[in-house]
């Protein structure tokens, strides 16, 4: 079968004044059905670019890209959208829920543009906010909320539309040590349902309970790593954290 | 429930409470849009009621009609005619059309006698209305009940009397009146028709005086030039109405009758003839001066409001660049986004529009109040006042929205 994400050769550059800043130099990567994926790297090393490719919210400057089986690098927006709606979800660091509008609208959003009409979606999204348990909170607004409370919500209006893939960006990146455990639960709670999940963190612990951790470097894959490769590299990262 | 409609609710819903979010910055927002379709109804309601009087008129002349009346001179004017000679109009300027011009299909001088109606003592407010047998067929208004006035009648000078459906129950009660006897002045007239009831609505001061003609009271106008004598000439009527067979005849015949008349009175203008084509054309020449103020006030406003509109949504649009990002990243297309900011901004152009209308029905009134002028506002006239406003949003909010759409999703949500 397909993999569910294939990248090949992917490079991405972005006008910075003068020069180009060069974020991915060539990125080959598969990530199959019910994977769970860490990128890790340090900042700059084009995690994040290589996330907002795989998630169709950005598009390769060269190099080939293939969604659940679809080449996706130039097909029109409006294709790219209806993409992103139906098979990916997106967890963000900072959350990004629109303020103005109460818990359950924001994780009705996606649904609007799925074309749901507004009981199901009132429905989906309180069946869902339950599951991430909001399902007291329905009326609030994002600044009522704690951020664990946020980014719950953020995961809920991700899974909303049953997704194929749920693409997180540091997903506990602003959010104290318990706060990010409860979040990573839940995480690994949907990847063990069969929901793909790749994660961009530079927090080890969370790399650890991947199956497979790619490590970035300028814009490169440096190293894939799976199994005990995986479990000593996190326990030295580990130890080196603790050092510091 | 289609992909499309679903949307484009929520964008409505979205948009809704964006304005609510904001009740003064949107308020303010609509006050250009207010001001410029407020003007837009004011000018169409002013321009309607003009149009709407100057076909009452030609309906109350008949398009066969002309009509001579009678001019009110006033000081050096008034001199020059009486050391003319002229009378005025009078009973022989009507017979001299009637004499020079063959092929009328009637003519009617009326005179208007001021003299009190009475029945057992009781004063009425009704106005007589002196005219001949003519008058019935010339403006198409006929005895409901009974006759009207007869050629014996006006060749005898008889005191009948033939009295409008407003004014029967005032004189006589729910009795009948035919054959009974009212007082005008000091004689004694006998009832002999009652006018059918005809719709006639109030009007502004114009060429044609438009009065409620339920309340006119006729009485041939032989008996009244005998009863009632006038100083000024013997037989002296205010108007008359000339109906020939032909509505293309009408211009010849009022060009005939005046060259007439004004031999007769010694080149004297004291009359003036009314031509109803002549009197939609004086109608609407006087409009256009106010149509080209109000229009240009109104296009102004419009385009200020317009700009003002455009303005806010930029303004909105870079707000909300968060929302935007977010919205892309969670499956909604460049359409959709676009289809939001310019649903809203025509959501605030036309409740602009909305309550323009309102305040334009408000002006129309008061200028009718005020000035005295017809206005009427059709729902035509009303709703494309509404196309108006929103045509302004789709105008003025198209690039807000565009520059929305354009954003690409990355660069939406890192914004600051």
């Amino acid at each position: 079968m397909d993999a569910l994400i294939r990248l090949e050769e992917v490079y991405r550059s972005y006008p910075m004044g003068r020069t180009e800043l060069h974020a991915l130099r060539g990125v080959s990567l598969s990530v199959e059905r019910g994977e769970y994926v860490a990128v890790i790297g340090p900042s700059g090393s084009g995690k994040s670019t290589l996330m907002h490719i795989a998630g169709c919210l950005d598009r390769p400057s060269s190099g080939r890209c293939r969604i659940d089986g679809t080449w996706v690098e130039d097909l029109p927006d409006e294709e790219l959208s209806r993409l992103r709606n139906r098979k990916m979800g997106f967890v963000f660091q900072s959350f990004f829920l629109i303020s103005q509008l109460s818990v359950q609208e924001n994780v009705e959003v996606p649904l609007v543009y799925a074309g749901v009409d507004r009981e199901q979606r009132s429905e989906l999204a309180r069946e869902v906010l339950g599951r991430v348990g909001l399902g007291a909170r329905l009326g609030h607004r994002p600044n009522e909320l704690s951020g664990g409370e946020c980014q719950r919500v953020a995961i809920a209006r991700a899974l909303v539309t049953r997704p194929d893939l749920l693409l997180a960006d540091e997903p506990t990146g602003n959010l104290d040590r318990r706060t990010g455990e409860e979040i990573t639960g839940i995480l690994e709670e949907l990847h063990a349902e069969g929901v793909t999940v790749v994660v961009v963190t530079h927090d080890v612990t969370k790399a650890r309970r991947a199956q497979r951790v790619i490590q970035m470097q300028d814009g490169r894959i440096e190293r894939e790593l799976r199994g005990t490769e995986l479990e000593e590299l996190v326990d030295a990262l580990e130890a080196a954290a603790r050092r510091r | 429930m289609s992909f499309w409609s679903v949307e484009q609710l929520e964008n409505a819903r979205v948009g809704l409470r964006s304005i609510q979010a904001h009740k003064l910055r949107s308020s303010l927002t609509m006050l250009g849009v207010i001001f410029g379709v407020a003007a837009v109804v004011a000018m169409l309601a002013i321009a309607g009621g003009a149009q709407r009087e100057a076909v009452e008129q030609i309906r109350l002349l008949g398009t066969n009609n002309l009509r001579v009346n009678q001019r009110a001179l006033s000081g050096k004017a008034r001199e020059a005619a009486e050391q003319k000679g002229s009378q005025g109009l009078t009973l022989a300027d009507a017979e001299l059309i009637q004499a020079s011009l063959p092929g009328l299909a009637g003519i009617a001088p009326v005179r208007f006698v001021d003299a009190p109606v009475l029945l057992r003592g009781r004063e009425s407010a009704a106005r007589v209305v002196a005219t001949n047998a003519d008058y019935a067929r010339v403006t198409d208004f006929h005895a409901g009940q009974g006759r009207f006035l007869s050629d014996l009648d006006v060749a005898d000078a008889k005191r009948v009397a033939v009295i409008g459906a407003g004014i029967v129950q005032e004189l006589f009660g729910y009795q009948n009146p035919m054959g009974r006897r009212i007082r005008i002045g000091d004689d004694s007239y006998t009832v002999v028709g009652v006018m059918e009831a005809k719709q006639v609505r109030e009007g502004r001061a114009s060429v044609i005086r438009l009065r409620d003609i339920n309340r006119d009271l006729y009485v041939p106008i032989t008996t009244a030039a005998a009863r009632f004598p006038l100083a000024r000439a013997e037989g002296a009527i205010d108007e008359m109405a000339i109906q020939v067979t032909l509505a293309d005849r009408v211009a010849p015949v009022a060009a005939i009758a005046s060259r007439l008349i004004r031999r007769a009175h010694h080149d004297v203008d004291d009359f003036e003839v009314v031509v109803p084509a002549e009197l939609l054309a004086q109608a609407q020449s006087t409009q256009r001066v106010f149509n080209i103020v109000m229009g240009s006030i109104a296009a102004i406003s419009l385009l200020v409001g317009g700009i003002g509109i455009m303005n806010v949504m930029l303004t909105s649009v870079t707000e909300r660049t968060r929302e935007i990002g977010i919205r892309r990243a969670v499956g909604a297309p460049r359409r959709a986004i676009l289809a939001q900011f310019l649903i809203e901004t025509v959501l605030i152009s036309a409740s602009g529009g909305l309550v323009g209308i309102v305040v334009g029905f408000a002006m129309a009134r008061g200028i009718n109040l005020f000035a005295g002028w017809e206005t009427a506002l059709s729902p035509l006239a009303t709703a494309g006042a509404f196309g108006v406003s929103a045509l302004v949003g789709i105008l003025f909010g198209i690039y807000p929205a565009r520059r929305a759409a354009r954003m690409d999703p990355i660069g939406a949500l890192r914004f600051e």
